[in-house]
């Protein structure tokens, strides 16, 4: 007994103490060779390109790659993809990877990670590369924070010259690219050089790892910046052939604020050199076969959209009342219909599901808060999601027409979402046709009741004495 | 113990009702119009309101109705009155002789004030059936007699005119007519065809029979289908009216120009900003016409609204839009006022702008604050806004803030709806600021809203709706 026990003991201390080295040489095994950082400010989600050449300068193969955050990034990290790239210039393939995020509590300064999980594992002495991209919301600050009609934009943005990550990183370049050419004033550290619209910083050799020195750059943007402080999305199926979506929104310039006076004359008149940072215009893309759609706040209807329709997507142009400077806000709510064999489909093992895309149809918008509620028609059981990113699931009742029981609502929270996460996702439930019948029975039950009633009390002889 | 309850009861409530009557009297005599409203003493003496209520006399629909405005809400039926009022006198009952008065007030009414044509419609379309139906009943009749094979009983009246009288069997005795009522009826048929005249003297039948008119049978086939027609037009009218007219919404205003319909939606812009870019207890101010609107719409507290009960606090803002920026300034900041909405239509020509009512603001606030006075703001017994006009007019709020930087938007100033230029084009606002213009682009041709701010530091804000 005792001489298995103590094979346990040693079997456990050895396991501990592999996964202990492990987990400390992993975060050594790596040498970056070359790194280059493209982060792309035109629009205000901003865009960050990370091309890693990776190589495994320790003993063991190496399966995962640490991506390190400051933790203020991370807050407002909307998504991070990895692929890993094969071949040479033309032939070069791409291979999505798995990014999770970790925790690693000896990371200085509360760092954050993410891991990125290798197809094949990176053997002792091999060289990889591999292309994150991650976007980033509400990073850019507009200093001044108040500006008047006439005045152009200026946004801050902080970032470190050089980039944070736990390996060693033997050459690393960044490049910034502006929307303008107008850039107020950036930090230099050396060697740093500006050309047009973009910004160097590198390369810079041999740099420990952690290293980080902040930079920020003070440049001009007067994209949108269009943000979608709550959206609700309510999908609503009905197995009679249609599909009916629900969108409430409340939009927000989150730009620098406006103060002073705001005048149409001078807005129409220049436009070019007035109210440059507001917009008046949204595009919603919809799928196509698009009907029934309509565009209302709480007055009524909002009579300035344009809906352009062809054979693969439908482009709804809507104007809010009055154009959006900083600081404004609008409420709307946008409805159409859809067919439903478009988006309803049938699984192998007899489940039905809808295949719809989450996200908000707006082009190039930030949404705070997004809600995606899908209502299941009467009688559907075992509703699931599927989601390709996270995603906060739970489930309600809805009572509508004819409803007996109530509908199941399935309903998605996510947030901080972005036209990258306009992907489709699928809602799986069973639903046995019979309960179809439900509903004109429930009808045609009623309204033979009711003349049965009539008749039975035309015909029935109710006097007490003949 | 029953006839003493029925007594007891009955003399209770006799003494209840004196008792009620007599506070009645009491409260009646002892106001000074004896109980009646401004509205109504106005309708007594239609010259009452513009003499002592000015803002009675301000709403377009207390004024006495034009003619044509007749014949747009009743149409048809202002032929077909006259000739029911005269139907009623034959036979003259209890009824028709209720309808006749019926008719007559409500045509009084309706002269002095036109909203009350809405009196008037009810008792005209009585008064129309009544001669419609008469005149159906004549015509059917006659083609009925005349058409081959029915027995007809022939007896020709002593009349002016063509018609053959026809007695009718079995019909009931009407009172006297033997033959003026059928005067009026071939009257209308007379010119339809030329006949001899064929006089006989009248019969008097035996007391059941009755004489009753006939016309000729092409004649009356003819007004037939020409009364029909009548009622035709008539419902399309009515339809049109009632569409047209009727259910306009004033909130939206459209035009059909060559490029389909543009939609004007700038009182909703204006609204829709002010709920959404302004804090919750903003005040504002405007002239009353807009008060439902922004309270329903833009969901802020207003100063005056549509129910006009408060004939000083309307006349406080009508002094405020007459006064000179700074008096203005402190009547506003009085009431605690945040934004002021002024209404513009001078550069596309929208009529119904403030500058149109201002008149009625001045002599509202003169009603009661004694110093406006309403000469200071008229040249030559006009209202002007050119170089003509008075410095009282030139420096008034109304003014400054709907004529504004007006000279930035075409060059000259010129507006559309008084049809002049302006007479003072360049001048600052010293305690207003300019917020926002609200206007919907229509090829350069707009209506503008325009929000002013009042700050801390002591301006007021000013919203303006330029259409």
């Amino acid at each position: 007994m005792e001489a298995v026990v103590g094979a346990r003991s040693i079997l456990a201390f050895a396991l501990f103490s592999l996964l202990f080295l492990l987990s400390r040489s992993s975060a050594h095994q790596l040498n970056i060779v070359n790194a280059e950082r493209r982060i792309d400010l035109t629009s205000h989600i901003v865009k960050v390109f990370l091309t890693l050449k990776v190589e495994n300068v320790g003993t063991e193969p190496a399966s995962e790659i640490l991506l390190a955050f400051p933790p203020t990034q991370v807050n407002h990290l909307a998504s991070v993809e990895a692929l890993a790239t094969t071949g040479k210039r033309k032939k070069k393939t791409y291979v999505p990877l798995i990014v999770t995020p970790t925790e690693l509590p000896d990371g200085p300064n509360g760092t954050k990670y993410f891991t990125i999980s290798l197809a094949n594992p990176l053997n002792s002495g091999e060289t990889t590369t591999v292309e994150v991209l991650y976007l980033l919301t509400h990073s850019l600050e507009p200093f001044p924070a108040e500006i008047s009609q006439s005045e152009s934009q200026l946004v801050f943005y902080k970032d470190g010259a050089m980039i944070l990550s736990p390996y060693h990183i033997k050459q690393q370049t960044t490049f910034i690219k502006t929307p303008s050419t107008r850039v107020e004033s950036f930090t230099m550290v050396e060697p740093t050089n500006r050309a047009g619209t973009e910004l160097k910083y590198g390369p810079y050799e041999d740099h420990a790892s952690y290293s980080f020195s902040p930079i920020i750059v003070h440049f001009e943007n007067n994209n949108p910046f269009a943000v979608v402080e709550e959206l609700v999305r309510e999908v609503e199926i009905s197995h009679w052939g249609s599909i009916q979506v629900r969108e409430q929104y409340r939009l927000v310039h989150t730009g620098a604020r406006h103060k002073g006076v705001f005048s149409r004359v001078e807005y129409q008149a220049r436009p070019s050199h007035s109210g440059v940072s507001s917009f008046k215009h949204l595009l919603a893309r919809l799928p196509p076969r698009v009907h029934s759609v309509y565009y209302r706040d709480e007055i009524g209807n909002i009579s300035s959209s344009h809906l352009r329709t062809d054979s693969r997507k439908s482009e709804l142009e809507i104007e809010p009342r009055y154009p959006l400077f900083g600081g404004w806000s609008a409420t709307f709510v946008i409805g159409y219909g859809l067919p439903l064999q478009d988006f309803l489909f049938e699984s192998p093992d007899g489940r039905r599901y809808l295949n719809f895309s989450f996200g908000c149809p707006l082009a190039d918008t930030v949404v705070d808060k997004l809600t995606i509620k899908v209502v299941l028609p009467e009688g559907s059981k075992d509703p699931s999601a599927v989601v390709p990113f996270s995603v906060e699931q739970h489930l309600e009742t809805k009572y509508s027409y004819l409803d007996v029981v109530g509908r199941t609502v399935v309903v998605l929270e996510k947030k901080n979402a972005i036209p990258v996460h306009n992907v489709p996702f699928q809602v799986y439930y069973t639903f046995k046709p019979i309960f179809m019948l439900a509903e004109p029975l429930m009808l045609a039950s009623v309204i033979f009741l009711f003349f049965m009633a009539c008749v039975a009390y035309l015909h029935i002889d109710l006097s007490i004495r003949k | 113990m029953f006839k003493v309850a029925v007594t007891l009861v009955v003399s209770a409530g006799l003494a209840v009702c004196c008792a009620m009557m007599a506070v009645l009297i009491a409260l009646v005599a002892s106001s000074p119009t004896k109980g009646w409203s401004g509205r109504s003493l106005s309708l007594l003496d239609p010259t009452y309101a513009s003499k002592y209520i000015p803002i009675i006399a301000s709403v377009s629909e207390h004024q006495p109705p034009t003619w044509p405005s007749y014949f747009m809400d009743i149409n048809v039926l202002a032929f077909l009155v006259p000739a029911g009022i005269i139907a009623c006198f034959s036979p003259l009952s209890d009824a028709s002789s209720f309808v006749v008065l019926y008719i007559v007030t409500s045509v009084y009414f309706s002269g002095v004030m036109v909203r009350l044509m809405l009196v008037l419609a009810p008792a005209a379309c009585i008064l129309s059936g009544i001669a419609l139906s008469q005149a159906f009943d004549v015509l059917a009749r006659s083609i009925k007699f005349q058409l081959p094979g029915f027995p007809t009983n022939s007896e020709v009246d002593a009349g002016d005119s063509n018609p053959i009288t026809v007695e009718a069997k079995n019909n009931a005795p009407k009172t006297d007519k033997t033959g003026e009522p059928s005067k009026d009826r071939p009257s209308r048929k007379n010119k339809k065809k030329g006949k001899e005249q064929a006089e006989r003297p009248s019969v008097k039948g035996k007391p059941e029979k009755k004489r009753l008119l006939v016309l000729p049978m092409g004649a009356s086939i003819l007004a037939l289908l020409l009364l029909v027609l009548l009622s035709a037009f008539y419902v399309v009218h009515s339809v049109w009216a009632a569409a047209e007219a009727y259910s306009a919404p004033s909130i939206v205003l459209t035009s059909y120009s060559h490029d389909g319909l543009h939609v004007f939606d700038d009182f909703r812009e204006a609204y829709a900003w002010l709920s959404h870019n302004t804090d919750v207890d903003h005040k504002v101010a405007s002239w009353w016409d807009y008060g439902y609107q922004t309270t329903a719409m833009a969901n802020r507290t207003v100063i005056v609204d549509n129910n006009t009960w408060n004939n000083t606090h309307i006349a406080t803002v009508g002094t405020a839009m007459s006064s000179p920026e700074k008096a203005a300034w402190e009547i506003f900041n009085s009431l605690d006022v945040k934004y002021v909405l002024v209404v513009f239509g001078g550069l596309v020509g929208y009529p119904s702008d403030d500058i149109n009512k201002f008149l009625w603001m001045v002599r509202i606030g003169g009603g009661v604050f004694p110093h406006i006075k309403e000469p200071d703001y008229l040249r030559d017994g006009q209202y002007r806004i050119d170089s003509e006009a008075t410095p009282t007019m030139l420096n008034c709020l109304m003014y400054k803030l709907s004529y504004y930087r007006f000279v930035e938007t075409g060059g000259k100033g010129f507006d559309r709806v008084r049809q002049t230029e302006i007479g003072k084009k360049y001048f600052k606002l010293t305690h207003f600021e300019e917020v926002s213009i609200h206007n919907s682009p229509l090829d350069g041709s707009d209506i503008q809203a325009e929000t002013s701010k009042k700050q801390d530091s002591g301006k007021v804000e000013e919203i303006k709706i330029k259409i």
